[in-house]
């Protein structure tokens, strides 16, 4: 079995100690939704200062570049619109 | 927050465990005194020494290696005395001294001390396109090489100015995936003579990066600027301005580095226990820098909270402050005078998409409360981090001081509210 998360419902794999915005970045997954602005999410700066790369995990709004990756974590793009749960 | 987790500490606090934070520990738990480690990260190691992923092989150079194994040999000689919390978050200390982490080691302690050593935030000009998915700071590829050892996929492209494009060439050449160009403002290579008034160490390391980066014949051109990056039907397409006329480059990735400045933004200037700023958290000027002035701050904090007397100051901080200033000479580029010169629909403040429009639309010199209430620049999740200096320099007169865009308030990052009224939230993450 390769360890893999779900971005909306896709499966990435993803090495050991990776973070998503790595697995997702290797796996060729660049945009990350939009912000309620407008702007695209995607990884700036990818060690957690631009806040550009926000995804949802569950409830909550989350750095996808300092998030560990951890089997079957579901993450997807901020609906847009809130801010936070 | 539940009561039970209030404690007071008899520990010392120190955020990051990069050169800085760990140099500083060392010192401190050397005088006998207990420290607690924390970093966001996965493992230690900082930006500088960031450690590859569980199975892969590390790029780091003979001599990072050997920098890297002598810290984690103190650190480890001090092991009763250090703990390193990784995945843990500073999100600030109020004014009764309580100190907020989350994350994996989550608590409200109250610490003996506060070292920060959050490291730099790297400095990049806003550009066309600079808000695209794929364009990214050239620290997140360097980052991604050091902990995949796998080059980015695609085309790659660095551009800015600084040392650092042509150490993330060199090691993508090395992995195999050399950059279709390097753009440098600067025009480092005309500098023959004050480059040899470089440590030594400095001079070996770049040519050997420009050696390997020649060799496999990537365009490095000098005085460049990139005028704008927009999509195309296969990736990115960059629009570059030349001495010698105007290019185009086709990418996949984009890389942009103009220089390095303190990650401070949001943190604690002081407190009811002592507050003390280490590395390039207080001054950027690099690895060799921060791990002399970890070591010293360290020294210096211990000796002040066992009422001994303070150890002489080192004399390696000032070598490296010259060196770097020195550095910033060989690449001092008309960059910042091209700003007021981009498209006024330009985003300026990547986190409220605030363009040199909006900013232009606040009239002239606007001040701080002017450009975060009515522009909401510096607003965003990011706290002006990227925007606040080129927005203070495009709205105010040549010689009046900067507005300070970025604030110090508690929490000094976002955070959830379910960590802080819930500590079982953390089940909501998998």
């Amino acid at each position: 079995m390769i360890a893999q998360v779900f971005w909306n419902g896709r499966p990435v794999p993803f090495c050991e100690g990776e973070t998503l915005g790595s697995a997702l970045t290797r796996a060729g997954i660049s945009d990350l939704g939009r912000a309620p602005t407008g702007q695209a999410r995607a990884v700036f700066c990818g060690i957690g200062q631009c806040q550009g790369c926000l995804v949802r995990v569950g409830t909550r709004l989350t750095e996808a570049c300092l998030l560990p990756c951890v089997d079957g974590l579901q993450a997807e793009p901020d609906a847009g619109g809130q801010t936070d749960a | 927050m539940r009561g039970d987790r209030l404690m007071r500490d008899s520990r010392v606090l120190v955020i990051g465990a990069g050169l800085a934070g760990l140099a500083a520990a060392v010192e401190i738990a050397g005088a006998g005194l207990p420290v607690l480690v924390v970093d966001q990260a996965q493992a230690p190691g900082g930006a500088v020494h960031r450690q590859p992923l569980p199975g892969v092989r590390s790029i780091a150079s003979g001599m990072q290696r050997r920098r890297w194994t002598r810290l984690m040999a103190q650190i480890n000689a001090q092991a009763e005395r250090i703990e390193i919390r990784c995945n843990t978050r500073f999100g600030g200390m109020d004014y009764t001294g309580d100190a907020l982490l989350t994350g994996d080691g989550r608590a409200l302690m109250q610490p003996r001390a506060l070292v920060l050593a959050t490291g730099a935030r790297e400095r990049v000009q806003p550009r066309p396109g600079w808000t695209l998915p794929c364009v990214t700071t050239a620290g997140a590829i360097q980052a991604e090489l050091k902990t995949t050892a796998h080059p980015p996929y695609g085309r790659v492209l660095l551009a800015g100015s600084g040392p650092l494009l042509l150490a993330v060439a060199a090691e993508l050449v090395r992995l195999g995936r050399a950059p279709v160009a390097v753009i440098e403002a600067g025009h480092p290579f005309s500098h023959p003579l004050s480059a040899l008034r470089l440590p030594a160490s400095y001079l070996i390391e770049a040519a050997g990066y420009l050696l390997r980066v020649k060799a496999a014949g990537v365009p490095v051109l000098t005085g460049a600027h990139v005028l704008a990056i927009t999509p195309s039907a296969d990736g990115l397409v960059v629009r570059v301005n030349t001495p010698r006329g105007d290019r185009s480059f086709g990418a996949d990735r984009i890389g942009l580095h103009d220089g390095i400045a303190p990650n401070d933004a949001g943190l604690p200037v002081d407190g009811p226990v002592p507050v003390l700023r280490l590395g390039d958290c207080r001054e950027a000027l690099g690895a060799r820098a921060a791990l002399a002035d970890g070591r010293a701050g360290g020294g210096r904090l211990a000796a002040q909270l066992l009422g001994r007397a303070a150890p002489d100051p080192s004399a390696d901080l000032d070598l490296q402050r010259q060196a770097q200033r020195r550095l910033g000479a060989i690449y001092a580029h008309d960059g910042l005078t091209r700003l007021s010169d981009l498209p006024s629909d330009t985003v300026l403040c990547r986190c409220e998409n605030r363009t040199l429009a909006d900013l232009r639309a606040l009239g002239s010199n606007p001040g701080a409360r002017g450009l975060r209430l009515d522009g909401r620049f510096g607003m965003g999740p990011c706290q002006g981090r990227f925007c606040a200096e080129w927005v203070g320099r495009l709205s105010t007169p040549a010689g009046l001081p900067l507005p300070h865009i970025g604030s110090n308030r508690w929490p000094s990052r976002p955070i959830p509210i379910s960590d802080l009224v819930d500590p079982s939230a953390e089940g909501l993450e998998p």
